[in-house]
């Protein structure tokens, strides 16, 4: 059994490195980086209790946040998607990402308090 | 099937027509307010001041004559005003007029000019006052007067003149014309104005043009229903409301409104139809043994003791047990007050509802009476016994036995193992019926400390009352501060005449543990209490520092992370143009993110707002540019 997880990791771990355009293994990279952020700061959470709650969900929802944008501004730069986004270019999809995060950190910087 | 309706019907009509006459019954209203003897001179004293001119002369002499009182001197009341007539004005001829003919032997003479003015005067032109004025002179100057043309100016008057006063005068005007004349229209006037009147709470009855203008509507009523000898329209509760209403003021603001109280009281205490009665007791309604007798006056309103009237006691029922102890016994008259003996009926002490009724003239109005006696008595304490009793009945009880007012020579002494009790009997002093008064107290007094202890002395079925002391169980009551009290029976009630403190014996109570110091301090309630230190809010409890800090650490290391990641793939910022587009636009972006922190320490939204518009429109002008030459770049490259 836990061979063919690992076996199935393995394997996903080739295609994912062969497959993947450098472009987007640099926005995946960020992706983890937004993840295991917002992973510690739960943690964090968990461990000392939610005071002062709000902070605690301004920042878990900041990470939220970045982490589905980026994954928007994924789908849209790949190229294999082209046809579902003809009207958006890729700089159109990182502008929106852009204007975006805007709005987010604006929200959280003013719940963090 | 129709039987049964009609059936139905007639009982509820007959239900209904009885309910309606009980309520009818329950509702005879007696007068609430009316002139006692000192109003009634009060009111003579008014009409008597001297004269100012002819009008405060017309008001005391008339006014007097209504009380049935002559002015005091009358010759120089009749040279005033005779001096004081001016034969020009009509008013005055008015007020000479009516003023002399009060006035006995007193003649006022006019000239033929005067009398064909005063004619004159009685026509549709003239005011409702003015023919009043003229009509009252001719009348009492004895002259002739056509009383047809008079009634029909006055109903000309009438319609044009339709307020209260007008029509008063109208009414008064009309009772001195002829009784042959058609006066029906000006009768069913008083019916009218009579509607005018504004029901005050039930009790009173008004114009709201006020007292004069009541009492000179009921004098001119009386006056007029009395010369066409027609009862008129006015139902007995409205009559004893018009009384309250004439009478609710004892002091007078002018010599007219003391005039109009004055002729109204004459005319409800002396015209054929309606004879209002008030009855009243002299000084409280109580009677004793040392003071038999139940005394009323029984008067017309302007406090004259109907002489012929008969007095009688329906029915005189005890307000505790509903017994009935007098029924149809008369009252006897005597130097003007009704009296009778009611001891002689025997009646043990406590309060009697009475039902007096006044008969002997049709006339008489609210002559149906209830009244609330007292019968007060007084008290006598018998067997007085008092003993200290053990509470597990080893030694046997002693007991002494204490006299009315003596003091019990030797004192008690009552430790914890012991009880003190007390009895007592409480009976009518003449009758010996036993009495259970509203207060029956035993105070115990400690002359040392000043402190008291009042107990509660409870009657059994017998009516013997009974008072234990528990020492043990009634320490707190005391404190357990031991010593000497003096110990008061209080016996009181609103029957009993003699009242009674008595201090019976002293009492020496012994209690178990005396904690409490020796001085009481009077529970003082008004001393300042303890402070309450405000409570603030305590902080939150945080995690200590290091556990914080290692986090915020942990957290921020991601960063590095991805920083390696992104070196490992390869990402290189070599393909950077330095276009003033995409400096300014990178410039703008840093200088938002760091407006994102200013605003963290800093600043509010609205500033923030404002400063992210400049930075963020520049910032998008340049990033639009710059994303259109490298999407340009991108396309060339592409489509090669």
């Amino acid at each position: 059994m836990s061979s063919s997880v690992i076996s199935v990791i393995s394997r996903f771990l080739e295609e994912y490195n062969s497959s993947t355009s450098t472009k987007l293994k640099v926005v995946d990279a960020y992706l983890l980086y937004i993840l295991l952020t917002g992973a510690l700061q739960f943690l964090y959470c968990l461990l000392v209790g939610t005071f002062p709650f709000n902070s605690f969900l301004s920042g878990f929802i900041s990470c939220v946040g970045s982490f589905i944008l980026a994954v928007c501004l994924r789908i849209q730069i790949n190229p294999q998607n082209k046809a579902e986004f003809l009207s958006t270019s890729p700089e159109r999809a990182f502008a929106d990402f852009l204007f975006a995060h805007t709005v987010l950190h604006l929200v959280a910087i003013n719940f963090v308090g | 099937m129709r039987c049964r309706y009609t059936g139905m019907e007639t009982m509820w009509s007959l239900v209904s027509l009885l309910v309606f006459v009980l309520a009818l019954e329950a509702q005879a209203l007696t007068p609430s307010h009316y002139l006692v003897a000192s109003d009634v001179d009060r009111l003579q004293a008014v009409l008597s001041q001297p004269f100012t001119d002819l009008k405060s002369a017309y008001f005391s002499v008339v006014g007097l004559s209504k009380l049935g009182v002559s002015v005091a001197d009358s010759n120089d009341a009749c040279s005033f005003i005779k001096a004081n007539v001016d034969s020009s004005s009509i008013e005055a001829l008015f007020y000479a007029a009516e003023a002399s003919q009060a006035i006995s032997s007193c003649e006022i003479h006019v000239s033929n000019e005067t009398r064909d003015s005063l004619h004159a005067a009685v026509s549709e032109d003239s005011t409702v006052s003015q023919i009043h004025q003229a009509v009252s002179a001719l009348s009492s100057l004895g002259l002739p007067l056509a009383s047809q043309e008079v009634v029909s100016a006055l109903k000309a008057r009438i319609s044009k003149e339709d307020n209260v006063v007008a029509i008063t005068l109208a009414l008064q005007t009309a009772s001195r014309l002829s009784q042959q004349a058609e006066l029906g229209e000006i009768l069913e006037e008083i019916e009218d104005l009579a509607a005018r009147l504004d029901d005050l709470g039930g009790v009173y009855l008004q114009f709201e043009e006020g007292l004069e203008a009541t009492a000179l509507f009921v004098s001119a009523a009386y006056a007029l229903s009395d010369h066409v000898d027609m009862e008129p329209p006015l139902k007995e509760d409205q009559v004893i409301q018009l009384v309250n209403s004439i009478f609710s003021k004892k002091s007078w603001d002018s010599l007219s409104e003391a005039f109009s109280v004055a002729s109204a009281a004459a005319a409800l205490s002396n015209n054929r139809f309606h004879k209002p009665v008030v009855v009243s007791a002299v000084g409280p309604a109580t009677v004793s043994h040392s003071h038999p007798l139940l005394q009323l006056h029984v008067t017309d309103v302007l406090c004259q003791p109907l002489s012929s009237a008969n007095v009688l006691v329906e029915s005189a029922t005890s307000v505790a047990s509903k017994a009935a102890i007098l029924s149809q016994t008369p009252f006897t008259l005597r130097d003007g007050i009704f009296e009778l003996n009611f001891m002689a009926s025997k009646p043990a002490s406590g309060y009697y509802q009475f039902s007096v009724a006044v008969t002997g003239d049709s006339r008489l109005v609210a002559n149906h009476v209830e009244l609330k006696v007292k019968v007060s008595t007084k008290v006598a304490i018998n067997n007085m016994d008092l003993s200290v009793v053990d509470k597990d009945q080893s030694i046997g009880t002693k007991t002494t036995r204490v006299e009315y007012p003596n003091k019990g020579k030797a004192s008690f002494i009552a430790d914890s193992h012991q009880n003190f009790a007390m009895t007592f009997q409480l009976v009518d002093e003449t009758t010996g019926v036993e009495l259970t008064p509203h207060q029956t107290f035993v105070r115990l007094h400690n002359q040392k400390t000043g402190q008291e202890v009042v107990f509660v002395a409870e009657p059994d079925s017998k009516n013997l009352y009974k008072f234990e002391l528990d020492t043990a169980e009634r320490k707190t009551e005391f404190d357990s501060i031991s010593g000497t009290y003096a110990l008061y029976l209080m016996v009181g009630d609103a029957t009993l005449e003699n009242p009674v403190l008595w201090n019976v014996a002293d009492v020496v109570l012994k209690f178990p543990d005396e904690e409490a110091p020796s001085t009481v301090q009077s529970k003082n309630l008004y001393v300042p209490k303890p402070e309450i230190q405000h409570l603030f809010r305590e902080p939150e409890k945080r995690p200590p520092t290091v556990l914080s800090n290692t986090f915020t650490a942990l957290v921020l290391s991601p960063f590095l992370l991805l920083l390696i990641l992104w070196f490992k793939l390869g990402a290189n910022i070599s393909n950077f143009s330095f276009s003033p587009s995409s400096v300014l636009f990178h410039v703008g972006h840093a200088a938002m993110l760091g407006l994102m922190y200013v605003y963290w320490t800093h600043l509010n939204m609205f500033q923030t707002l404002k400063y992210l518009a400049i930075i963020g429109s520049l910032t998008f002008l340049a990033g639009n540019r710059m994303l259109a030459q490298k999407a340009v770049k991108r396309y060339s490259l592409h489509h090669l």
